[in-house]
């Protein structure tokens, strides 16, 4: 196409290398980062020669292999999980009107941060929780709280089952998401009909013709749960064990160490951190494999029926215990952000006050402005660089290349906690001593990817001959650009930056770390408070992370329909 | 317990079917079709031809309803669950599975049995409609022509016991579309299946050499030709 040559269209042009160089230059700086320290180099420290006894220093670490166990195996174990759970749900209720009911219900989890999240199946599984106390004394006869050991039990089960409800939605719409494609939906209900028709019962005929379809399109974003809990740090340190914690969690604390020494070791850490990652990726190409493998025979071997009904009964038990543990989680937070004295084991609080949540606001301004001022800000920015790198494809006529598409999702796959505290390095060299800027600058790096994912579709979609009429009136393009597309599109826009808003609110490592521990925000206080004293205000400022994304999808929801209602 | 009609011929029977779509009539219908003959239902869009489809499978949107029975070789299935009706699909597009090969295709519709019995089947009914030697290729590899072929032998070889056909040529082009549909009706008669096609093809129709229905979306009535 050709365009003028204007600022607008010289702006729109550069805008793609802009943003390449923004995701680039910070992840791959910041692994460079991570590595120099890693083998021996840290000036500040006076150490200036290449070696291996950060290594050293780190395998004689006590419990190293059992941190290395955990990380491993709890991703593993809560990424497979959810993906069974995915799976069952679907072939359990394809075609059935329950599977929209479920997406409807699961569907909000998804804004809420992996921090609330933790905080709530916490409230619900520690031996004083809501769920020892809905069995106690007519079950168990239980009159004191029972001496288990959750959540930080040794085996890292309460962190599989806080990863395994936080990523399951995430995985469910994610395939309702490429059901829901007018081509690939419709081929694939198609092909279901048929095997109906050949005899195959529904749940058969969805795990033989259907899932070796679907997989393909959820394998990016399994991938990416997998890359992401095993070095996530909010839920494990909330509810994983101390002694040893995650690795992830370990590294984290040895970064924030006032002996300085322990940042080499940290460094080494964040290397062998993306080696587990890297292994558990490779293992599961390997199950993969495995799987295929296997189930070549097993597709074809003629067999209609699998004690489908059996399978049927068992989803419809996991799917209930799953709303009503999700249900139950959350009615414990709101309980516990108005309960004055609360005795075990009453179900409810003898008393409900509001003073937990008039002192915690009172407390919170600061955080709450820190919070709305850094997810604007990133928000703005990360919108404004993805419409403009859109309507740059849109005037070059093609899309971004498959390089730069990767590049987008970069900080999505690398473990962040591997190249977060490399960029703490960068600003250092820089010497960018903006806290606000530079956690901006770190949210930038997580919201760009899903503010370009959730936009990207819509804009591409958007009717050419619309830009081609107005350019034959004469129209501009930075007019075409504001005056025609923008409006045209606000809906996604505001979805889109709902989404950057959610993102940045729950960003808990890149605040504390780029903030130097000066910025607090709504997350990194309810983190600090998850595992101090006081329930009554955790509660309150877990709830406080998941009003605040709820509250603006609503507003995204809402104010299209308000201010752009039709007409007449 | 289910009612049967005393019947030893293969054969289709709609029975006073009543279709309503959110209440109102979309279309009635009381047909029989007996083993290798075709009834071809034509009409325009909206007519209810699909949706008579779905009902003789078992898969009716929520939206419409039906009264009326359906036997099948004198069983009664109107209550069957879809699955279990041994009633196959041809539909436009030959939908075959991408992850499996053509002879894997093949094999799913097939009943269970020994490995080198449904090998050799396959292999054999492939050689019948000039496709041997192709039991590895990739669906995706095939011509349009070669798929429907696929398509078809992948129904067949299900052994049902009555074939739906909806517009199974339409997408075809004409040389292709004549013998695709001879083969299709060779095998209908050869196997003495009841078969119901849908089609918008005057020609269709004609080729079947069975009774005809247009539906018409106003008078809701029937006329056969």
């Amino acid at each position: 196409m050709i365009v003028a040559n204007t600022l607008f269209t010289r702006v729109v042009r550069n805008s793609p290398y802009l943003l390449i160089a923004l995701l680039v230059v910070p992840v791959l700086g910041g692994l460079l980062g991570v590595l120099l320290p890693a083998f021996g180099w840290f000036p500040a420290l006076g150490a200036h020669e290449f070696g291996l006894f950060g290594f050293v220093q780190l395998f004689q670490t006590p419990g190293i292999e059992r941190m290395v166990l955990l990380s491993f195996g709890t991703s593993l174990a809560s990424t497979l999980l959810a993906f069974i759970i995915t799976i069952l749900i679907l072939a359990s209720y394809f075609n059935s009107p329950w599977l929209k009911r479920i997406q409807r219900l699961l569907g909000p989890i998804l804004v809420i941060p992996h921090a609330a999240a933790a905080i709530a199946i916490g409230f619900l599984i520690t031996p004083s929780g809501f769920l020892s106390r809905l069995v106690s004394p007519w079950l168990t006869g239980w009159d004191t709280p029972p001496d288990w050991l959750l959540p930080h039990d040794p085996y890292g089960l309460s962190i599989i089952f806080g990863l395994t409800l936080k990523e399951l939605p995430f995985l469910l719409l994610i395939a309702l998401g490429v059901l829901a494609q007018p081509e690939i939906g419709k081929t694939l209900r198609a092909q279901h009909k048929v095997a109906s028709s050949l005899g195959y019962c529904p749940m058969t005929g969805f795990l033989k013709v259907i899932l070796p379809s679907l997989y393909g399109y959820m394998r990016l974003p399994l991938l990416a749960v997998l890359a992401y809990s095993s070095a996530s740090v909010e839920i494990p340190l909330i509810l994983g064990p101390n002694t040893p914690p995650t690795l992830a969690v370990a590294i984290m604390q040895w970064f924030n160490d006032v002996d300085l020494s322990l940042r080499i070791k940290a460094s080494s850490g964040a290397i062998l951190q993306i080696v587990i990652t890297l292994s558990l990726l490779g293992s599961w190409w390997l199950l993969e494999l495995f799987v295929k493998q296997c189930s070549a025979a097993f597709l074809i071997n003629g067999e209609r029926e699998y004690g489908g009904m059996l399978i049927k009964r068992l989803t419809d038990m996991i799917t209930i215990a799953m709303l009503t543990v999700i249900g139950l989680a959350l009615v414990a937070m709101v309980l516990w952000s108005f309960a004055g004295f609360w005795s075990y084991p009453d179900i409810l609080p003898q008393q409900l006050v509001s003073l937990h949540w008039t002192s915690a606001l009172l407390q919170m301004q600061t955080p709450l402005f820190n919070t709305l001022v850094i997810a604007i800000s990133t928000t703005l920015i990360a919108i404004a660089l993805t419409l403009l790198v859109l309507e740059a494809e849109q005037q070059n006529t093609k899309t971004i290349s498959a390089i730069s598409g990767f590049i987008i999702y970069l900080p999505l796959l690398i473990p962040s906690i591997a190249f977060l505290f490399g960029i703490v390095w960068l600003f250092e060299q820089v010497n960018s001593q903006h806290a606000y800027v530079n956690v901006v600058f770190s949210h930038l790096l997580f919201v760009l990817p899903y503010v370009f994912l959730s936009l990207a579709n819509s804009y591409r979609r958007l009717d050419p001959r619309f830009s081609s009429v107005a350019a034959s009136l004469g129209v501009p393009p930075s007019k075409i650009f504001w005056q025609l597309k923008l409006p045209l599109l606000i809906s996604p826009i505001l979805i889109a930056s709902a989404l950057g808003l959610a993102i940045s609110f729950s960003q808990y490592l890149p605040t504390l770390l780029s903030g130097a521990g000066r910025i607090n925000t709504i997350t990194t206080e309810a983190v600090t408070l998850a595992n101090g004293a006081s329930r009554r205000t955790s509660a309150v400022y877990a709830l406080m992370q998941m009003l605040l994304p709820a509250l603006f999808f609503i507003l995204a929801w809402a104010v299209p329909k308000f201010f752009f209602r039709k007409r007449g | 317990m289910k009612s049967t009609l005393t019947q030893k011929t293969p054969s289709l029977n709609i029975s006073h079917l009543q279709l309503k779509q959110q209440g109102t009539p979309l279309l009635s219908l009381n047909e029989e079709v007996k083993g290798g003959e075709v009834l071809t239902i034509m009409g325009p869009s909206g007519s209810g031809k699909s949706t008579l489809l779905n009902w003789l499978v078992g898969m009716l949107p929520s939206d419409f309803t039906a009264t009326g029975e359906l036997y099948l070789n004198g069983q009664d299935i109107t209550n069957t669950a879809s699955h279990l009706r041994h009633i196959g699909l041809l539909y436009q597009d030959p939908l075959l599975f991408p992850h499996l090969t053509v002879a894997g295709n093949i094999a799913f519709a097939m009943p269970k049995g020994d490995k080198q019995t449904r090998r050799d089947e396959i292999s054999e009914a492939l050689n019948q409609v000039g496709l041997a030697g192709m039991e590895k290729r990739c669906p995706q590899h095939l011509s349009g022509g070669q798929q429907a072929r696929v398509a078809l032998l992948r129904v067949l070889l299900s052994k049902p016991k009555a074939i739906l056909l909806d517009e199974p040529f339409s997408k075809l082009d004409s040389q292709l579309r004549q013998e695709t549909r001879q083969l299709v009706f060779e095998q209908i008669q050869r196997y003495s299946l009841p078969a119901v096609m849908v089609t918008h093809d005057q020609s269709d129709a004609i080729a079947a050499q069975g009774k005809v229905i247009t539906l018409d979306t106003l008078s809701l009535n029937e006329v056969a030709s």
